[in-house]
């Protein structure tokens, strides 16, 4: 029993890594500390570690995916995120193929056994 | 707050230089944040900071995920050719190991302690550092070439084409790993040989089963010039099997390759042999000084004889092999197809 549940949560895993940037990309079309997305994501249900979203928002600021910017205002300094206009464009494409997805996957449910 | 600096401190320092004070800045933030949500007050007690650092989890992990790729000293790509290598230089450094004692053992028995306490000093001190050279060549390649080694590996995956699948090899047509392994520890003993020990090329003189002197073959005065011509010919020799290596199956560039090696080789070694300084003129005369031959006697007609023919037999059977081997190569490539 032990074994199928350490599978599950390897697939699941995976399955969260892909969905994860899809998720933080959606909620920065307003700028956004690491730590604010975190809070924003869990009260929308969507969990997500901190030591998972920090190296996250790195590698897609890399990518050019998100531009970052340091606000030093605050009571402490705080680095910004917000989708860059190339960002933009890919989360649009990349939600269409999330939903193309979605929608072939729930097919194969329907009809599961080759029927 | 010692704590979280160290934690800070943990997590950077594994991470490259140019990021270090970007992400420290935004981690100390980060634990900050997650301190105040915790403690409403804003009197965080150490035991709140342990709770937010475990919550963050190991340091090495962290920097992990922030370096996005694991890190190798030799990449799976590179990994295959490097075992490659280095079982040959391995076994040709033990190959040259062992042949040196035997010479030692033969030239001077009497001592047989003394080349056996060089022979282990040597397999001790040797074969470790033939292991960190290759591994090091390797390593460079992989640090400084990591970015050509990706472009190249990326062309490969877009251009690749099914007709681009080499054909299955033909028994006949398969190049033995053995053979051409052999072949490449052969050349490399035999370059050993002719540079640490050119010294006992020649007849060696036993006075009561003790090695008393060499009678050279070769002029010493010219050794350095013979030296350059054997140098090139056994370098593109290794470069030949190690072509053979990588390719893995007779091709006809193959064929064609070996053939320009061994005719150049055969031109290096008409001019070597051809070349009368090269030989040691006095070698008939030290024969007799060294009271192995007797002047006048019939084998000293017959050496005499002998060694005038040498030369012209040294380089018929040389020019035999080295044509042999092309014929060879051919004869492979005709019947795989």
């Amino acid at each position: 029993m032990s074994e199928t549940n350490e599978h599950l949560d390897k697939l699941m895993q995976e399955l969260r890594r892909g969905t994860l940037t899809i998720g933080v990309l959606s909620q920065l079309y307003e700028p956004q500390y690491g730590y604010s997305l975190v809070a924003s994501l869990e009260e929308k249900d969507f969990q997500v570690e901190a030591g998972t979203l920090y190296p996250l928002l790195r590698r897609l600021e890399k990518q050019g995916l998100l531009v970052s910017e340091w606000d030093t205002n605050e009571t402490r300094p705080r680095k910004y995120y917000l989708l860059s206009e190339s960002g933009k464009e890919v989360f649009e494409q990349l939600v269409v193929e999330w939903k193309d997805m979605v929608n072939r996957l729930d097919n194969l449910l329907i009809n599961k056994g080759g029927s | 707050m010692e704590s979280i600096e160290r934690y800070v401190h943990a997590v950077t320092h594994l991470l490259p230089q140019s990021q270090r004070e970007d992400i420290a800045k935004e981690l100390r933030g980060l634990i900050e944040d997650m301190l105040d949500e915790r403690v409403q007050d804003g009197n965080a007690t150490k035991k709140d900071v342990e709770e937010v650092l475990l919550e963050l989890g190991e340091p090495r992990k962290l920097a992990n995920k922030y370096r996005g790729t694991n890190r190798y000293l030799i990449g799976p790509e590179l990994f295959d050719h490097y075992i490659m290598v280095l079982k040959i230089v391995l076994i040709a450094t033990s190959a040259v190991i062992g042949v040196s004692f035997i010479i030692e053992i033969i030239m001077d028995p009497p001592s047989i302690l003394q080349a056996f306490i060089s022979f282990i000093v040597s397999v001790v001190t040797g074969l470790p550092m033939a292991f960190a050279w290759t591994t090091f060549a390797f390593a460079s390649l992989q640090f400084w070439g990591n970015k050509q080694l990706k472009v190249v590996d990326l062309q490969l995956n877009s251009d690749w084409k099914p007709s681009d699948l080499p054909p299955i090899p033909h028994p006949k047509g398969q190049v033995k790993k053995g053979e051409a392994i052999t072949g490449i520890v052969f050349y490399i003993i035999c370059i050993t040989f002719f540079v640490f020990s050119s010294d006992y090329f020649g007849i060696w003189v036993f006075d009561d089963g003790k090695f008393k002197e060499v009678v050279h073959f070769f002029n010493e005065q010219y050794i350095g010039y013979c030296m350059l011509f054997i140098f090139l010919i056994f370098g593109f020799g290794i470069i030949k099997e190690c072509l053979k290596l990588v390719h893995g199956r007779w091709t006809m560039q193959l064929v064609l390759f070996t053939a320009v090696v061994n005719i150049f080789s055969i031109i290096g070694l008409m001019i070597v042999i051809a070349e009368p300084l090269i030989w040691n003129p006095n070698f008939i005369t030290q024969l007799v000084e060294s009271g192995l031959l007797a002047v006048d006697s019939e084998s000293f007609q017959t050496l005499s004889v002998i060694w005038e023919q040498a030369t012209k037999w040294l380089l018929i059977i040389f020019l035999f092999t080295l044509i042999w081997d092309i014929i060879d190569g051919y004869i492979r490539v005709r019947k795989s197809k």
